[in-house]
């Protein structure tokens, strides 16, 4: 068999997914892509449409039309709610990702990022040098004295999502008013679950400030938090960006790390990731691994999901503005809209402000904004223009790429807004209310 | 214009080679996205010029083929052409691109207490260009009608690129002849809408929303002409039977309609509050006398929705039982709708098809929808056999081969069922005054001369 069609036969085996597809077209308005370009290309169904080609053996996955569209695609799944089919879209997409990229090697920036992400070193490194680049300052530094144009564009671009992983200090000069005293608690929740988290990659390496109020926020409701040494990958990266092999390397790994921990629940607060676990058994589909990944998926939960199911204990009052956005993996991919609007109930005072199109996706996508300069600009452009509009203080989304996307976002146009995971904004009013010990006030 | 708004690449071109009807195949020449309306007009000069024939395209949910590209043809795409350029509450109108899609004018009206009455199923995707071009309908339009009664004006670029305005509200009555009537419903081989006025209508004060569910679509069928007896006047009246129940049931829309159902019947009341209740209260009673095994009623908006998102999103959600999918389209007199209906099942079970039916029953609009897979090259054979026998039933029963779908290829071999040569020779003179040398969307709507 020829290599075209070896691969098309990869797809092949998942024709009988591509078959729901009757090509009624309700998932163009949803998708970001063709609404803002137009061509069915760059649609839902046109793409559906280009894999099913591969499949009858009519277009080479190295064609560059099979390349760019699949590769433009944000894999933010908005079209799977609205598909009437029930098309399982983001799991085809994974597919056609790796086999395009087998067919011919996705862009520099694109192979590097997966290659760094596949090794423990590599990663360590990476993120290392990209905390001390932040640290210094250099990032922000470097996303202010570059220009916007050419070639210096996405690494201006980039250099700002680092800078924008900085803790923002906004919320400490806004403090209650009289009145607004916290109220009375109950007896703190004793016997809460027994969890492990998943502190991640970019989590661990950029955002680890998110992993300790995560951790926290659920001892304070009775979790017991199980420390889980060797924070590893996974996998998501991987997954979503066409290299299915590491993907799966990874996730076995993962697999059997949280099984041996034996916790009731695998708490993740990065939306993305938890998409990919809560899939693990489709990751690992016919590998040996496979039952024991649907294990493991089963027992996978979103930190808001969790705390919104546990009520989360009411803190003390934190008065501010707070727009939420809803991560794509979350609410897309998870079909969890409500959690994080009920972890933000529980700081009194925080007035929470829907950003208007919060169902769609802030074109944050992994790197889409480094692979993707002028689209993914455009499309984040558009979602710092519905942030300010809510004329909040502080914005709130539960994953890390979108927290970086919208925080690069507003600091390139100099706008004074925060970005927080909102467990952040439970830990703040959690440690005002005093639910913290002082040696753990970290 | 730039590469990515004009496609050459025969690749590229491949996602182009179908509408919302997907037995047909035909990659066009190229596909052009004009982001202006100055744009749009230069393409379509450039490309007659050539002697090149254009299929204008919207969103392509069309099921009757009417965006299908034919051979040798460049497509116009509106997609981008997507803005509300005014929208006038004081005059109850609004003037908008081609590429608008129907749902978001909705939403855009309701800001000011308005809407736009014609709902077709797709409306979350169509848009009002194709809207225009195939005279769109939709559960709604028992009560509202259908697409021609809400478009006061246009300005459409015709055959070889002249650009010419059609009434507008301020001339309404119009004088001289009637050609926004004429250009809507052309199914885009008149030209192509670059500015379309529309009128809007005061949201109703009241919407109640009824459901019944019947064993059988002939009580189902019964209740609605009792409805209709009692000199009620729903907004819509619609009727699914049980395999669309438990397609609909199985997918994201699911609203709850019972999966053991033979039918359900939905009726729709809106208008001046007052009133509403004892419309309700008659037609339970219809629902009742015709069999119905249960019979609720709801003003509550999230249930509506639910019960309307499920309804309208039939079509698609027959994706999980069968690859392919043929949603054929006809009217019959309305009392003639459970007689009909036998007679299209039997047709369905004498070819071996599985056939399932949603339809607008209040105005006898009916949708059987033929499940298929197209790589069966005997089923396909099948599909086209029982396609036309149900058409000729529809047309012996005094209806006819569209409600709202428009012919676009699919019904072109049926249209001598309904019309003679002068009737078809007048059509096509009537083209041929806005698009004299025949190069939009050639080869549609019109069947091919019969030989002499």
């Amino acid at each position: 068999m020829s290599e075209v069609g070896i691969l098309g036969q990869a797809l092949a085996e998942h024709a009988d997914r591509l078959m729901p597809c009757v090509h009624c077209g309700f998932c163009l308005p949803a998708c970001p892509t063709y609404v803002r370009l137009g061509d069915e290309a760059d649609s839902p169904r046109g793409r559906l449409h280009l894999m099913g080609a591969v499949v009858e053996g009519r277009l080479d996955p190295a064609s560059d039309a099979f390349r760019v569209h699949i590769d433009r695609c944000l894999g933010c799944r908005a079209c799977e709610p609205v598909c009437p089919s029930g098309v399982e879209y983001g799991a085809l997409l994974e597919v056609a990702r790796d086999v395009a990229a087998r067919a011919r090697p996705p862009a520099l920036p694109t192979r590097l990022l997966l290659r760094i992400f596949g090794s423990r070193p590599g990663r360590a490194l990476f993120l290392g040098v990209g905390a001390f680049l932040r640290n210094t300052g250099l990032a922000s530094l470097g996303a202010r004295a570059l220009p916007g144009w050419g070639p210096f564009r996405s690494a201006r671009f980039g250099l700002a999502m680092l800078a924008s992983t900085e803790r923002w200090e906004g919320l400490r000069w806004i403090r209650a008013t009289e009145g607004q005293e916290a109220p009375e608690d109950p007896a703190p929740p004793t016997t809460g679950p027994r969890v492990a988290l998943l502190t991640g990659c970019v989590q661990e390496g950029l955002y680890d400030r998110v992993n300790q109020a995560t951790a926290r926020v659920l001892e304070a409701n009775g979790c017991q938090v199980v420390a889980m040494p060797g924070g590893g990958c996974c996998g998501a990266l991987h997954a979503h960006g066409g290299d299915l092999e590491t993907a799966r390397r990874l996730a076995r790994t993962e697999v059997r790390r949280f099984l041996d921990a034996d916790v009731d629940h695998v708490v993740v607060n990065a939306a993305g990731c938890g998409a990919t676990m809560k899939e693990y058994d489709e990751l690992l589909g016919g590998d040996p691994a496979e039952s024991d990944a649907g294990a493991l998926a089963r027992r996978v939960r979103d930190v808001n999901e969790l705390l919104a199911e546990l009520g989360p204990r009411t803190g003390a009052p934190v008065p501010c503005r707070v727009a939420v956005d809803h991560p794509c993996h979350l609410l897309h991919a998870q079909g969890i809209r409500q959690a994080p609007l009920a972890v933000l109930k529980a700081v009194p005072g925080a007035e929470v402000r829907l950003v208007e199109d919060a169902d769609e996706c802030c074109g944050g996508a992994g790197i889409y904004g480094i692979t993707h300069p002028e689209l993914g600009g455009r499309i984040g452009a558009d979602k710092v223009r519905s942030v300010r509009a809510t004329e909040c203080e502080v914005v709130a989304t539960a994953n890390p790429g979108c927290m970086m996307q919208i925080g690069a976002g507003l600091r390139l146009q100099g706008a004074p807004e925060g970005v927080m995971h909102p467990v952040e904004l439970l830990d703040v009013s959690y440690r005002r209310a005093g639910f913290y010990d002082e040696e753990r006030d970290g | 214009m730039g590469p990515d708004h004009v496609v050459a690449d025969p690749a590229r071109l491949l996602v182009y080679e179908s509408d919302g009807l997907t037995q047909y195949r035909q990659a066009p020449l190229a596909v052009v996205l004009p982001g202006t309306t100055d744009e749009l007009v230069e393409v379509v000069r450039a490309v007659h010029g050539e002697g090149i024939p254009v299929v204008p395209r919207g969103a392509g949910t069309g099921l009757s083929g009417g965006a299908l590209p034919v051979e040798g043809s460049v497509v116009v795409g509106t997609a981008r052409l997507n803005r509300i350029l005014a929208l006038d509450p004081e005059n109850r109108l609004a003037r908008v691109q081609p590429g608008v899609v129907n749902s978001r004018l909705g939403v855009e009206a309701r800001r000011h207490g308005l809407h736009y009455a014609p709902d077709p199923s797709s409306q979350s995707a169509c848009t009002l260009g194709g809207n225009v071009a195939e005279n769109s309908g939709g559960p709604h339009c028992l009560k509202y009608g259908v697409t021609s009664r809400y478009i006061s004006g246009l300005t459409v670029v015709l055959g070889g690129g002249a650009v010419v305005e059609l009434g507008g509200a301020a001339r309404d009555p119009a004088t001289g002849l009637d050609l926004v009537g004429l250009f809507v419903g052309s199914e885009g081989c008149f030209g192509i809408a670059t500015e379309i006025e529309v009128r809007l209508l005061p949201l109703p004060g009241g919407v109640r929303t009824l459901l019944g569910i019947f064993a059988s679509v002939e009580d189902a069928a019964r209740a609605v002409t009792g409805i209709v007896a009692q000199g009620l006047l729903p907004a819509a009246l619609e009727i699914m039977d049980g395999a669309s129940i438990r397609a609909v049931e199985a997918s994201v829309y699911a609203a709850g309609y019972p999966t053991d159902a033979g039918a359900a019947l939905v009726v729709e009341f809106d208008g001046t509050d007052a009133g509403l209740d004892e419309d309700v209260a008659r037609a339970v009673a219809c629902c009742r006398e015709a069999g119905a095994t249960d019979v609720q009623h709801t003003d509550d908006e999230g249930q509506r929705t639910r019960l309307w998102q499920g309804r309208k999103k039939a079509f698609g959600a027959m994706g999980r039982i069968a690859p392919d999918l043929l949603v054929q389209d006809a009217t019959v007199p309305r009392t003639r709708l459970p007689e009909v209906l036998e007679e299209i099942m039997a047709i369905g079970a004498r070819y071996d098809l599985h056939v399932a039916n949603v339809f607008h029953a209040g105005d006898g609009n009916l949708h059987p929808k033929i499940l298929f897979d197209r790589s069966d090259a005997d089923e396909l054979a099948r599909v086209e056999r029982a396609s036309r026998e149900m058409m000729q039933v529809c047309v012996d029963a005094g209806g006819t081969i569209t409600g709202e779908h428009g012919v676009g290829v699919d019904k072109q071999k049926y249209m001598r069922l309904v019309h003679g040569e002068e009737e078809l020779a007048a059509m096509s003179a009537v083209g041929g005054a806005f698009d004299p040398r025949g190069l939009f969307n050639p080869g549609k709507v019109l069947p091919e001369p019969e030989p002499a």
